[in-house]
């Protein structure tokens, strides 16, 4: 393996940490916790045999464990935190801490000393050389230790921790701080020598972790560290919750706020990035476990999803774009047989005459503009100036073969509903002044080409020609034999036809501003959309206000009938009527054209059916229901203007290859596929991200690892054809533990969350939440059989580090508006709206809307200092639940979709006054926030700028509640709060618990 | 009327630019731009064509004229005024080489100057109507002179190249041909020898071995 030859070199040399010197000359290269990855592979296995020194040494003298220590904790930083994270609030509560109370002597007995050392060790020292970031075991040496005391579970890890924080940078302890919930109740945490003073202040954001539990930080002094601190028992491999009072009352059974919560967000298993430097950015593509099982029998085993979540776009921050190359007169390098592009994994061999595929380990000639020589370590020569041979991303500028056609301009059509609703509510308005307002910035100047239709009941054309000083409107009212007034001259040219254009969009919303009509003939007026646009494809933005009214493919308003809900009949609401708009999304895509479709009506306007579109042509819905200028015009304004302006990628292919034995069996997202294994994207951007599946096809794999690379063939709006080349790689493993430690919580959520969606489409919600429990009880089931033999688990609910987080997102999957409660908790429009949009989005911003933040800001707003640097302070993010909610506080609650500020009831009538002006007493509905002369306020609105700016791909609307101001505040906010019971759903504890009792029924 | 409108570099057939939306209402203009690739194949092996020509194709006709090692290249009704339509040719490359000129050599990705179609498509219009006052007074100008312009076949043209393609192939297959022959001739030569002295070779052996044994018997 490849990453072991690296890491050995690394490795310490091992003498000093077998005995005692160990603790006194630490290696020095290690101490840096950056050096976390690499390091700790080379370090474990030395760290073993210490062990059984350790309690030695650390017992009689606690200030020299820390001296020693580091370098062994310093690995937890690039890799996963080390289960026995010693911050988790649990240890709050001492004795009620039933919660970790893994060797907590009492009620689940004193560690398991059947298992001696030896045989503890002999396991993990087996696999654990071969996984590049094992960190996960790290920490603490294994349970085993005879003289185990129950409390010094965490220990050792504990002090050595602290120590090195205030050298390290804090980010590298990702995901650290996130209270997981340990077994030890780590006493030893607040070692005096250490000084408790010091461990919390040095990492200011990671308490934000655990500060759910206020006055957990003046508990820690509490803890005096026992006797024997650093003994602990065995390295776990997991983290656990102690749910042994499961049968009786919730109450003081356990301490819920130590479950784990992703209060960091999205935390990325890095060291995996750093084992393999040349894979791809994990912004581009994640799979669900950075371990490919070697057997279908281990595959079936591993009940997660094995897949991969692909955004191919995503945008790169500054300074890390993705290299442009041009491969020239040599032709793009490819693999004859598999097709695969040449990538910084592929072997020359013959002194730089041929080179093997990675993929299918073909040899391939290697052209003779290309060639170069290898020097001594069979390198090539020119390495360094080969992009493609270093980087996991490269662009590459595709030659004639690649297109069919020349690279088509971009092209922006407007298809805009002018009935009574659309002016009436000030739509019109606002999308024409944004179009306008955007025309200077639409890529692809000045080539792009524009053109407008509108409809109501019957369809308008405009004729845009350059030479005009005026469009003319041309109006068809055959809604049954459709033909285009015009053969041109209504798709024109941006640059050319500007001023009609502009002066088109000036004077559209005055010329139906007494329109009363409020019919819509939608489907005639998409299908004339497509016979203007098929010539060339391009994008379609559609306005709709209404129910499709008259012509082919009008709705009925299927959505009233209460009967059907509950029923077996339920789930057809949720997908399109007619047939119609399945067809009409596969004609567009065939012809290149992407649709994105604007929702507005306050009543039913079967987003199902409209969906369908945006669903088969790669696009996205945005839905405003209820619209009002005054209200969503900013939200509207800013997401259009960043549909418009964003880059894309037109006319596009997509097509991810893998190593044989593996492929990818089904793909789920918004696209069209148009062969087995290649999806067709009209019009693509940094915003869509596809979720996958993996098959293994043989049984047994031979390979040390598995190449994936996604191709994404498109044309740039600069007029270049390109292909965006990702490639990675991932190590084939033996072990099923190894899967779970490496596996990615994030990817597997956002592909349950897929699968979730697809089931409501044919089911009903009801067994779609089932079918992501059952998922989750199944995965940690077979967790804990793995491990139950070495372990005694006693009650506890056990999981890997690396999936801490599952349990709680897939109560939030459940929770979440495509899937939640009854018919009567959200309207059918708003479910299919928010189920084709998590269709599309990326892992983080998924995430977040799964589990939305939630911070508090009055007392921050209070601090006379007005910089920003702080900011990270305030944003700590807070559990969702009603009990983080303080009544004398403001809070922000932020999905990335919505911003709530929350007014807490005594908040102090100052902050509202200064935030909200005269108008502070009234009723917050008809508020909105505006900036007002004081510092308080202007403070509040640069947070606001910033967490929107945070994250463009939305534009979180902001609304105000008061406490108690009902039903505001609970279809605002407390349905949101995740982790409370509301109406019929789960509480989090609830939730955890009835995970643990299906868990241990057939365990 | 003109029906599409390609520019390429001659030295590599690399395609520059080409009309927008070309192609439109006609049902085999895939097979079309196909015979446009091959023609700016073989025009760029160097095959000397008249730098101005005509090549019938069907029921449209290809004219094209080669300036600077750019061919100019459009496809037009056969009822459409030749004149007009080197008339539109000499457009697009006037306009060409002033925008473009010095970056044409320089270009290494197909459609390199792909923003020249919003100019095709402009100038496509000028000429769509051979009815309008400036087309008919640029039919009856006298000055620019067409008649000597070289009418061909499109298989024609097509055809120089492949026939010249098949004549070396055929003289190579005829080597390669010609040495396995004489393999063969060697080849059989020998089987024939072995053929002929094998059976003496073999009672020879039987008899010498039946020597041999009845000496050792004894």
């Amino acid at each position: 393996m490849n990453t072991e030859n690296r890491n050995f070199p690394a490795r310490p040399p091992p003498p000093p940490f077998s005995s005692s010197p160990f603790a006194s000359a630490p290696p020095p290269g290690v101490v840096p916790p950056q050096s976390g990855g690499p390091e700790a592979v080379g370090f474990r296995p030395p760290a073993r045999p210490f062990t059984p020194s350790g309690p030695h040494m650390a017992q009689p003298a606690g200030v020299m464990r820390p001296a020693g220590q580091p370098p062994l904790v310093s690995q937890l930083p690039g890799s996963r935190p080390p289960p026995p994270s010693f911050p988790s609030t649990a240890y709050g509560p001492p004795g009620g801490g039933s919660f970790h109370r893994f060797p907590t002597p009492p009620p689940s007995g004193v560690p398991p000393p059947p298992q001696t050392l030896a045989g503890h060790l002999s396991p993990p020292m087996s696999f654990r050389p071969q996984q590049p970031m094992a960190s996960v075991t790290m920490g603490p040496p294994p349970q085993s230790m005879t003289s185990g005391i129950p409390g010094g579970f965490a220990s050792p890890s504990g002090p050595g921790f602290q120590q090195s924080m205030p050298g390290g940078p804090q980010p590298s302890y990702p995901g650290y701080p996130s209270n997981q919930v340990l077994q030890g109740p780590p006493k030893p945490f607040q070692s005096p020598s250490q000084g408790p003073p010091s461990a919390v202040s040095s990492y200011p954001p990671q308490t934000g972790g655990f500060a759910q539990h206020p006055g957990q930080q003046n508990m820690h002094p509490s803890y005096a560290p026992p006797p024997t601190s650093n003994v602990q028992g065995l390295v776990e491999d997991f983290n656990s919750l102690s749910l042994s009072n499961i049968p009786g009352s919730l109450e003081p059974g356990f301490d819920h706020t130590s479950f784990p919560r992703p209060l960091d967000g999205d935390v990325e298993p890095s060291s995996f990035a750093e084992a393999y430097p040349m894979n791809c950015h994990s912004r581009y593509l994640r799979l669900t476990t950075n371990a490919i099982p070697n057997s279908q029998s281990l595959a079936s085993r591993w009940h997660l999803p094995l897949g991969a979540v692909v955004c191919p776009l995503a945008e790169a921050p500054e300074g890390e774009e993705v290299p442009l190359i041009d491969f020239g007169s040599s032709g793009i390098i490819r693999c004859r047989r598999c097709r695969t592009y040449v990538n910084p994994y592929v072997t020359f061999t013959d002194s730089g005459r041929k080179w093997r595929c990675n993929i299918c380990s073909m040899l391939n000639e290697v052209p003779g503009e290309y060639f170069s020589h290898l020097d001594a370590t069979g390198r090539r020569m020119d390495l360094d100036q080969r992009l493609e041979l270093t980087k996991g991303s490269v662009e590459i500028i595709a030659p004639t073969e690649y297109m069919v056609r020349p690279p088509m301009p971009p092209i922006y059509f407007f298809l805009i509903d002018v009935s009574f609703s659309a002016t009436k509510s000030g739509m019109l308005e606002v999308a024409t002044q944004t179009i306008k307002s955007c025309l200077d910035n639409l890529p692809g100047y000045p080539r792009t080409q524009i053109g407008f239709i509108t409809y109501d009941s019957t369809l308008h054309f405009y004729n845009m020609k350059s030479s005009l000083s005026q469009p003319q409107m041309m109006v068809v009212s055959d809604l049954d034999d459709i033909f285009v007034p015009l053969p041109d001259d209504l798709l024109v040219n941006l640059s050319e036809s500007r001023n009609v254009v502009e002066a088109f969009l000036d004077s559209l919303p005055l010329m139906f501003q007494n329109n009363v009509n409020v019919e819509s003939a939608f489907g005639p007026a998409l299908k004339a959309a497509y016979m203007v646009m098929n010539q060339l494809g391009g994008k379609l933005l559609i306005f709709q206000n209404s129910l499709p009214s008259l012509g082919v493919g009008r709705l009925k308003l299927r959505g009233d009938d209460p009967r059907v809900y509950g029923t077996d009949k339920e789930y057809t609401l949720r997908v399109a009527e007619d047939t119609f708009y399945k067809q009409m999304a596969a004609d567009c895509t065939k012809f290149q054209i992407g649709i994105n479709v604007y929702a507005f009506s306050d009543k039913y306007t079967d987003i199902a059916s409209l969906g369908t579109l945006a669903k088969y042509t790669g696009g996205q819905v945005y839905y405003y229901p209820g619209f009002q200028s005054s209200i969503h015009g900013d939200k509207l304004r800013h997401e259009l203007a960043r549909d418009l302006t964003r880059e894309t990628a037109w006319e596009s292919v997509m097509r991810i290859r893998c190593g044989k034995g593996i492929r990818f069996s089904s793909y789920h997202g918004n696209f069209m596929l148009r062969s087995t294994d290649l999806l067709a994207l009209p019009a693509v951007d940094c915003d869509k991200a596809y979720a996958m599946q993996l098959t293994l096809e043989e049984t047994l794999l031979t390979t040390q690892t598995v190449y994936f690379q996604v191709a994404l063939l498109y044309t740039a709006s600069c007029g270049e054809r390109r292909i965006r080349v990702h490639t990675a790689v991932a190590p084939v493993v033996t072990d099923l533990g190894e899967m779970y430690r490496q596996a990615d919580t994030g990817s597997i959520v956002s592909v349950y969350t897929r699968l979730a969606i697809e089931k409501t489409l044919s089911s009903k919600l009801d067994d779609a939440r089932n079918v992501i429990q059952q998922k989750i009880v199944k995965a940690l089931r077979e967790y804990r059989n793995l491990n139950a033999v070495q372990h005694r688990l006693g009650s506890r609910l056990i999981y890997p580090e690396s999936l801490k987080f599952l349990p709680l997102y897939g109560l939030a999957i459940g929770k979440s508006t495509p899937l939640q409660g009854g018919p009567a908790d959200a309207s059918l429009d708003e479910r299919c709206a928010a189920g084709f949009t998590m269709m599309a989005l990326p892992v983080k911003k998924l995430l977040k809307l799964l589990y939305p933040s939630l911070f508090r800001v009055d007392e921050w707003l209070l601090k006379p200092s007005a910089d920003f640097d702080d900011l990270k302070d305030v944003l700590r993010r807070l559990p969702l639940a009603a009990e983080s909610l303080d009544s004398r506080g403001l809070y922000i609650y932020d999905d990335g979709f919505r911003l709530v500020l929350w007014f807490g009831r005594m908040l102090s009538p100052d902050i509202a006054k200064n935030l909200l002006g005269a108008d502070f007493a009234a009723e917050l509905s008809r508020v909105t926030l505006q900036e007002q002369e004081n510092g308080m306020s202007k403070k509040l609105m640069r947070l606001i700028k910033k967490v929107r700016e945070n994250d463009p791909s939305y534009h979180p609307m902001c609304f105000l509640v008061r406490q108690g101001e009902q039903p505001r505040e609970g279809f605002l906010l407390l349905r949101h709060l995740i982790e409370d019971q509301m109406g019929g759903s789960t509480s989090y504890v609830d939730w955890v618990l009835q995970l643990h009792r299906q868990i241990q029924q057939n365990a | 009327m003109v029906k599409m409108t390609l520019i390429a570099r001659v030295t590599d057939g690399l395609p520059l630019a080409e009309g927008l939306d070309d192609g439109r209402d006609l049902p085999d203009s895939d097979m079309y731009k196909q015979q446009v690739k091959s023609l700016f194949k073989n025009l760029s092996r160097g095959h000397n064509e008249a730098s101005r020509m005509s090549v019938e194709t069907g029921p449209y006709i290809f004219h094209y004229i080669i300036e600077g090692r750019v061919c100019y290249l459009t496809m037009c009704d056969r009822s459409y005024p030749k004149k007009l339509a080197f008339q539109y040719l000499e457009d697009l490359k006037n306009e060409f080489e002033r925008v473009n000129g010095p970056n044409i050599e320089t270009a290494a990705r197909p459609y390199a100057f792909i923003k020249f179609d919003t100019f095709i498509q402009k100038t496509k219009k000028l000429y769509q109507d051979t009815r309008t006052q400036r087309n008919i007074a640029k039919l009856n100008d006298e000055l620019y002179e067409v008649h000597q312009i070289m009418t061909r076949n499109v298989q024609e043209v097509l055809g120089v190249g492949e026939k010249l393609d098949q004549v070396s192939e055929m003289s190579s297959r005829l080597t390669s041909e010609s040495r396995v022959y004489a393999d063969k001739a060697k080849d059989l030569n020998r089987q024939a020898l072995i053929r002929k002295w094998a059976p003496v070779a073999i009672v020879l052996g039987v008899v010498f071995l039946l020597f041999w044994v009845k000496n050792k018997l004894w």
